[in-house]
């Protein structure tokens, strides 16, 4: 993550250390995660929030059991507190908490927003800054588009509710079909960068041992990048193919002309003067776009329940708290993902020629990953949250 | 160095998962109670459903919809509504999943169109009554019924009173009535693994309402 301290900022020792601490707080949440998983497993202790007083039975545990506990209660509080607000002011501030915390553990919200961000921080060189910026905008899309909906829908035109949910539909088809076409746009851009990898690394016959030379020097160049700036000793080593490779960042357009290049493990991802460009932000921007068009299924049900209580300000209000509560916790995934990452980027550092396979083996997973979402959504394959009209 | 890297990997696949599970939780849900109509020959006809919906849904559900008087609604001005509904309903298979036969040879059985549905708005909530009737009358001695959605948009909810009736059974049926949530359900567990497993499509099943007629002899 040096990217957040670049510039002129002094690279010592205690920014590796800095670096270290992050990185092992990141690992010890993991591996409680994952061992939570295994003990819930193993006990399935949790009871799922059983609204009509039954007994706590082992039905859902683990981490994702609490969430769904925890997002049903919330939600189902809402309701409640707007009526209430008709006649106590002071509820709105009730449901003002309620709707960030329903934010916060709802998380992406639809369309596998938090996967398809997270995904692409992983698929690409991206700085948890950056992370952070398209957490918060595609989750003030998804809000607005819900007030869009609902405040054309409801307000202005006075449809009915199966005609806004049919809206709802094409919106969710269509923004399955764009996570796809990203995804197939990933894939393509880093399906290439893989394949020379291993090309470069393995299949090629050429004289062994200069091209192994050749790949020491560039493995340790391009993992380094992602906090090239916080490693005194690698950033020295850097700073020639830091200039060297100026200009690369719109991989997709231009790899094709890399073909010749056969260091191994060459870096596809933006470099920094890139991401703060026009380039950079836009494909930022299809991310933002990807995610944030199809809103929260719950939102438009509050916004509307809102308005029939002649209460529209306070749905909007509420939305954009759900809005804000899902940023900060899709932030918090883009910052584990992106510090994984860059983990995995160190360890590859230390491995000649298969570490930089790796790394973009990484990157390749994660774009396929998002492409096996669009895909999967659009297909009826993952029917999570899927907008059901009646 | 390798263990470190399993755990950046652990992380990408809990990223993938959590963002699978973690965002399927219901926004409806819906309190059901259930009707199964014998004919005098002991033939089960069909399904009558009465389906109470939450207050933010039914009131979403209202939307758009012209009354007389303001907040109350006649069943005829929820006829439209109740027309959608029941039309809607069909593609997602009334939520409603019948196999007859022992266990280990069960066959599913199919309904035609809902016959006699109507909408109720009642305390704030609405209720849709609708009969399911089987394409083909059934003769069985053991019915396994369950009443859920798939993709647990919807939670349903079994009525804490008489949730389910026999309408003219023989007197030799036994009815026996399984909620996810009241213990007696079988070591259902859902999680992380449930989604690691894959298959995440039909996890809602694990929030199924099993509902099991015995009329062995």
């Amino acid at each position: 993550m040096g990217r957040m301290d670049s510039g002129s900022a002094p690279r010592g020792a205690s920014r590796n250390d800095a670096w270290d601490k992050i990185a092992v707080v990141a690992l010890i949440l993991v591996a409680a995660v994952c061992l939570d998983g295994i003990v819930h497993t193993a006990m399935a202790q949790n009871p799922f929030g059983a609204p009509k007083g039954a007994v706590p039975d082992s039905q859902v545990g683990g981490i994702v059991g609490w969430l769904l506990a925890k997002q049903s209660e919330f939600y189902r509080q809402m309701s409640a507190t707007i009526r209430a607000a008709k006649t106590d002011g002071s509820a709105v501030g009730a449901l003002l908490g309620i709707s960030f915390a329903y934010g916060v553990f709802h998380a992406a919200g639809p369309g596998h927003g938090k996967a398809v961000i997270s995904s692409y921080l992983v698929a690409n060189e991206e700085t948890a800054r950056r992370g952070i910026v398209l957490s918060f905008a595609s989750a003030l899309m998804q809000a607005l588009m819900a007030i869009a909906i609902v405040g054309i829908g409801a307000v202005v035109l006075n449809v009915t509710a199966g005609q806004m949910c049919g809206a709802e539909r094409v919106i969710e088809i269509a923004s399955y079909g764009l996570i796809a076409a990203f995804g197939a746009r990933l894939v393509w851009s880093k399906g290439g960068g893989f394949v020379r990898a291993l090309r470069s690394c393995r299949g090629a016959p050429s004289p062994l041992v200069p091209a192994m030379v050749h790949v020491h020097g560039h493995t340790h160049d391009h993992s380094q990048h992602d906090h090239a700036h916080s490693h005194g000793a690698a950033h020295a080593r850097d700073v020639h193919h830091d200039h060297d490779h100026h200009g690369h960042d719109q991989h997709a357009h231009d790899h094709a002309g890399h073909v010749h290049d056969e260091h191994c493990g060459h870096s596809h991802g933006p470099e920094p003067s890139a991401l703060a460009g026009p380039g950079g932000w836009s494909r930022g921007l299809s991310a933002v776009l990807t995610v944030g068009i199809r809103p929260c299924s719950g939102a438009i049900l509050v916004l509307v329940f809102a308005l029939a209580q002649g209460l529209f300000w306070a749905g909007v209000a509420a939305t954009l708290l759900m809005g804000l509560g899902t940023a900060i916790t899709v932030s918090a995934i883009a910052i584990i993902a992106v510090s994984a990452k860059g983990l995995a980027a160190r360890i590859a550092a230390g491995r000649d020629g298969s570490g930089a396979v790796l790394l973009r083996g990484i990157e390749f997973g994660a774009a396929a990953l998002v492409l096996l979402f669009g895909v999967g959504l659009l297909l009826g394959y993952i029917a999570a949250e899927r907008v059901t009209c009646f | 160095m390798m263990r470190r890297l399993i755990q950046s990997l652990c992380v990408a696949a809990m990223l993938a998962v959590t963002a699978g599970a973690a965002q399927a939780h219901p926004h409806v849900w819906i309190v059901a109670k259930s009707e199964l109509i014998y004919a005098p020959d002991g033939t089960i006809t069909g399904i009558r459903h009465a389906w109470t919906f939450d207050d933010m849904f039914s009131t979403y559900a209202l939307q758009g919809i012209e009354s007389k008087t303001k907040g109350v609604y006649t069943r005829d001005e929820l006829k439209p509504l109740a027309q959608t509904n029941v039309e809607s309903l069909k593609e997602y298979a009334f939520f409603t999943f019948a196999k007859v036969g022992a266990a280990g040879s069960q066959k599913k059985e199919k309904f035609n169109d809902p016959i006699d549905y109507y909408l109720e708005y009642k305390d704030a909530a609405l209720t849709l009554h609708f009969t399911l009737p089987f394409k083909a009358p059934v003769k069985t001695p053991a019915l396994a019924l369950e009443v859920f959605d798939p993709s647990y948009f919807i939670d349903f909810q079994l009525n804490e009173k008489d949730p389910v009736t026999l309408v003219g059974a023989p007197a030799n049926c036994k009815l026996a009535v399984q909620r996810p949530n009241d213990g007696s359900a079988q070591a259902q567990k859902l999680n992380e693994d449930t989604f690691l497993n894959g298959d995440n499509s039909n996890y809602g099943a694990m929030f199924a309402n099993k509902i099991t007629v015995d009329c062995a002899p």
